[in-house]
């Protein structure tokens, strides 16, 4: 019998492994299944345009080229041209505040909201629905009503400011030191429902047994915030922030509608410059050169975003 | 669930990858039967819309055939041109804003309108300019507008102050016409193109010139713009406002006077308490001749390669300028003839039409010296008049630094 | 003493009417009789509802097709996307940084330069003007977000519970599909309705994919009204109020949905 047994295994095995392997790669093959329409779906749609937005940026891309398709290469004068212009160093400060300011306005009201409307209260969720009501507006009609709330002798924000004299009717878009703060003030109201919806979401899914755990050890408030709800967090929070850099580094609708990059270039962005060289001035080679730029400052903040998530997973 | 409906997402993206990937394969214009026309053009809006739809449609029908057309809104003309030609689907017709023929002729993509037996003669000569392209012309201008001085009679008949002629009359009667909230003067100087068309009057009257704007013929004119919003006969709000926003700001009595174009006089006509009119923007000194810049948009023949449909296209274009078909237009739309001479006519049928009829005569195409290089200049024009209206920089040096880019 | 919670609903009031002030303005503009903005009054005491008429003759239609390519996209997108988040969330894929970094590159190109590719393709294909075009369009603003989105929302999964099923024998679509999406419904809500908004308020796509007037979404519907040189706010502003309208009863709906601690209880 034990001899049976014994000739028998190594047959058995043998099987078995061979059962496991092709399981493995059934398996293998099944998760990469969930990948798949993805990842063709993303290279069908995006690979050709970002292939051919960066090989624009060493073209010499202009309206012919739409015509006759011959765009010269011209490797880097393009880009010595942009930045070398006038208006790219502070078309470069411009970014950097604006960017960082609406940023750190949006985040930090998002968030704030979103544990505001974490308790709950009668009408919340209808509330909390009604934020998202700026994004259910076209965006040439919010710049257009902000053009006109903004504006320095009739619009309603000065008309209310000089009712309880505050201030004596600030030239919210006309003046050059007050304009960059006009239009971020008008973005971080763009991307507040934004950063709360996201966080809220994201607060809802931590489970309330933590936080009685939490403070039955003693710890409410703000230590229970650093300590339950802020590493469970911490995901979404990196991919708001992720995505509100990338989001908010293009922005071009809202500029070019309160200001159109002026006054003076006060509010003229990389973003806003690129879409003027291509659309008003038709050096398509040069806006993609300044697209470009840009596209590599995101890509600083996404490597980051991926580092820190890979050390998130290995936690 | 999730396997099939992955295998049904792969097949319909793979159909997508394989054109996509071969990128922009030229697709073969729809040769269809040349009885159908293609037109574009960025009349969107009423009254325009109607108003070219039935001339068109009446156009079409002289000639055999059938439009389709497409509208898309201004400021996505140009996009749209662009797709169209690096795909060859350019249409038979194509409406183009006159500072634009240029650039697009200058690609190729358009055919002259000699080869087919057309011309421009008798036309008004801004307006061919504006529509030549190295010696050629590349299309039709059926009419055409410009920006005048408008005043509110009443306001000015109760200060006793007669429509200014010159800049000096114009700042002195601006100041004395400026109390409480109304302003003396509005005009509109936004950071793009239209800042750019609202200066060129006041630039080109006085001998400036946008071959180089750092020229003191140019920095007076622009002297001219600071001292009215420094002594606050202008708002500061200049600086963002469009035409449409100045056109709000006149009609609400917010404004004493605006520079404006024909095409306000439908909104302006539906206020029966407001009594104005207009003259020509005031020059430099007394008896100078004004120059403003022309307006309106020019009708072209893409190169599609199907020379009948060209032909016929040439037709629809031909009829688009005839005589009737430009008084007709002239008439609904508020803007000039082109053909001088109907101007008479014109404005004998259309009296409010007057001051711009002649006011065009001497106008002058913004792409008539720079042809393709015309949106480089404006920029910078736009640039200096903003740093030198917001206190950055003194005229001169205003208009140097954006010359110098 | 405990803050009674009517007093939260005054302060949740007090900071909406303040962020929704601009939204306020444009209703108020939508219903003066001028059309025009200058001396709007603070109320609008003498509305006129000639801007709505306009908007609801004109606009129904284009308002049918807005809704239709929002929630086909919506459903094309989480369709597309949760497999690939959760993919990339749980599975140890070679390569999984590989296809976050060229989703978060997708986000980076400006759209013009999509639409142009995007033309020509559907120029040959025989795709403009058609409703599933637009769907597949306007799901590149809603694929590589959802996946971002959703994958987040996933990396808090604790993998016990998924290999607890896959112990009991459940193959990995099966554990997917019973385990992993349930839990993740505020995920796929939020994901879902950043997408329809997307969706919604594009004009880009809708531009560039259509020639003619049979598909054409609200967001290019009320370019009609804003002309090369004059514009009928009152008509715009209306337009706008209307369209947000079964778009605001739908995020009631959804938002209803986000509930508290679906990922809680399964841990038990």
């Amino acid at each position: 019998m034990a001899d049976l047994q014994v000739a028998t295994r190594p047959a058995q095995d043998e099987d078995r492994s061979k059962a496991n392997r092709s399981a493995r790669t059934r398996e293998r093959a099944l998760q990469l299944s969930f990948l798949v329409p993805a990842v063709v779906y993303l290279i069908a749609f995006f690979g050709y345009p970002v292939v051919k937005n960066v090989v624009m940026g060493f073209q010499h891309y202009t309206t012919a080229t739409f015509y006759t398709g011959k765009a010269p290469w011209v490797g880097l004068d393009n880009y010595a041209a942009v930045v070398g212009s006038a208006v790219f160093s502070k078309a470069v400060v411009n970014t950097v505040l604006f960017t960082a300011g609406s940023i750190a306005g949006q985040f930090a009201i998002g968030l704030g909201l979103a544990v505001f409307f974490r308790r709950k209260f009668p009408l919340s969720g209808v509330l909390r629905s009604l934020l998202l009501l700026p994004w259910l507006i076209p965006l040439i009609v919010s710049g257009t009503v902000w053009r006109w709330i903004l504006d320095q002798d009739n619009g309603a924000l000065n008309r209310f400011l000089g009712a309880v004299h505050i201030a004596d009717r600030p030239g919210w878009l006309t003046s050059t030191a007050l304009a960059l703060i006009a239009v971020i003030i008008v973005n971080i109201w763009i991307g507040i429902p934004f950063n709360a919806t996201i966080l809220y979401g994201g607060l809802q899914d931590i489970p309330e047994e933590l936080y009685e755990a939490a403070e039955m050890d003693g710890a409410t408030g703000w230590r229970a915030f650093r300590h339950v709800t802020w590493p469970l967090l911490r995901p979404v929070v990196g991919v708001v922030l992720v995505l509100g850099v990338v989001y908010t580094i293009k922005v071009l609708d809202i500029i070019l509608g309160l200001t159109g990059g002026g006054p003076a270039n006060a509010t003229q962005t990389i973003a806003t410059q690129s879409y003027q060289l291509s659309f008003q001035q038709f050096d398509f080679g040069q806006g993609a050169a300044l697209g470009n730029i840009l596209i590599v400052i995101s890509l600083v903040f996404a490597i980051l975003y991926l580092r820190a998530n890979r050390r998130a997973v290995d936690e | 669930m999730t396997p099939r409906k992955a295998r049904t997402g792969l097949a319909i993206t793979l159909t997508m990858l394989a054109p996509l990937a071969l990128g922009a394969c030229g697709g073969s214009d729809s040769a269809g039967d040349s009885s159908t026309l293609r037109v574009l053009d960025y009349y969107n809006n009423e009254p325009d819309k109607t108003v070219y739809q039935k001339t068109l449609e009446a156009c079409g029908q002289e000639n055999g055939v059938t439009i389709q057309r497409e509208t898309v809104p201004g400021a996505n003309l140009i996009a749209k041109v662009l797709q169209q030609s690096s795909s060859r689907t350019l249409p038979d017709v194509l409406m183009l804003d006159n500072p634009d023929l240029q650039q697009i002729a200058a690609t190729g993509a358009l055919a002259p309108i000699s080869d087919f037996g057309l011309n421009a003669d008798g036309y008004i000569k801004g307006v061919v300019d504006a529509s030549t392209y190295q010696g050629k012309v590349y299309g039709l201008q059926p009419v055409t507008n410009s920006i005048g001085l408008f005043y509110n009679k009443d306001i000015l008949d109760k200060a006793g102050i007669k429509p200014p002629a010159t800049w000096d009359e114009l700042k002195t009667a601006a100041k004395a016409l400026t109390k409480g909230d109304q302003y003396g003067l509005a005009f509109a100087a936004p950071a793009n193109y239209e800042g750019t068309w609202q200066f060129l009057p006041f630039m080109w009257s006085n001998g400036g010139d946008e071959k180089n704007i750092a020229t003191p013929q140019t920095a007076a004119a622009l002297q001219l713009w600071v001292d009215l919003v420094k002594d606050g006969s202008a708002s500061k709000s200049v600086l963002n406002w469009t035409q449409a926003d100045v056109n709000d700001q006149f009609k609400a009595g917010k404004a004493a006077m605006m520079i404006n174009g024909p095409w306000q006089f439908p909104v302006l006509n539906a206020d029966t308490a407001l009594h104005y009119d207009v003259v020509p923007t005031p020059v430099p000194t007394a008896g100078a001749t004004g120059v403003a810049p022309l307006g309106g948009e020019t009708w072209t023949i893409p190169q599609t390669g199907d020379k009948d449909r060209q032909a016929k296209a040439a037709k629809v274009v031909a009829c688009l300028n005839s005589d009737a078909n430009q008084l007709s237009l002239g008439k609904q739309r508020q803007t000039v003839p082109t053909k001088t001479a109907l101007l008479d006519k014109f404005v004998a049928e259309n009296p409010s039409m007057k001051a711009f009829a002649t006011i065009v005569q001497t106008a002058r195409a913004r792409t008539g010296e720079l042809g393709a290089d015309w949106p480089k200049a404006a920029t910078k024009i736009y640039t200096g008049v903003q740093t030198a209206l917001t206190g950055g920089a003194p005229p001169a040096s205003a208009l140097q630094q954006a010359q110098n880019g | 003493m405990r803050v009674s919670r009517w007093a939260y609903t005054a302060i949740g009031i007090l900071i909406l009417a303040v962020l929704l002030f601009p939204l306020y303005w444009m209703l108020n503009v939508s219903l003066q009789p001028g059309g025009s903005a200058v001396d709007t009054s603070w109320l609008p005491l003498h509305p006129s509802f000639h801007g709505y008429s306009t908007a609801l003759s004109q606009q129904g239609r284009n308002l049918v097709t807005s809704l239709v390519v929002a929630l086909g996209s919506v459903v094309f997108s989480l369709l597309v996307a949760t497999p690939a988040a959760y993919a990339l969330a749980h599975f140890r894929v070679r390569g999984a940084n590989v296809v976050l970094f060229g989703i978060l590159i997708s986000q980076m190109v400006p759209g013009i330069v999509v639409a142009n590719a995007l033309y020509s393709a559907y120029n040959d294909l025989g795709l403009l003007n058609s409703i599933p075009g637009l769907i597949l369009a306007d799901s590149t603003a809603g694929i590589p977000f959802a996946i971002l989105i959703v994958r987040a929302f996933m990396a808090n999964i604790p993998s016990s519970v998924v290999e607890a099923a896959r112990v009991d024998g459940a193959g990995p679509v099966r554990a997917f599909r019973s385990i992993v999406l349930p839990m993740s419904r505020n995920a796929l809500i939020t994901a879902g309705l950043f997408t329809f908004l997307f969706t919604w308020g594009d004009f880009l796509f809708a531009l560039t994919l259509t020639t003619t007037e049979d598909v054409r979404p609200v967001t290019l519907g009320l370019f009609q009204y804003i002309g090369a040189y004059v514009n009928d706010w009152s008509s715009v502003m209306a337009t706008a109020v209307l369209a947000s309208i079964p778009a605001v009863v739908l995020l009631l709906v959804a938002q209803k949905y986000v509930a508290a601690g679906t990922t809680g209880g399964a841990v038990k």
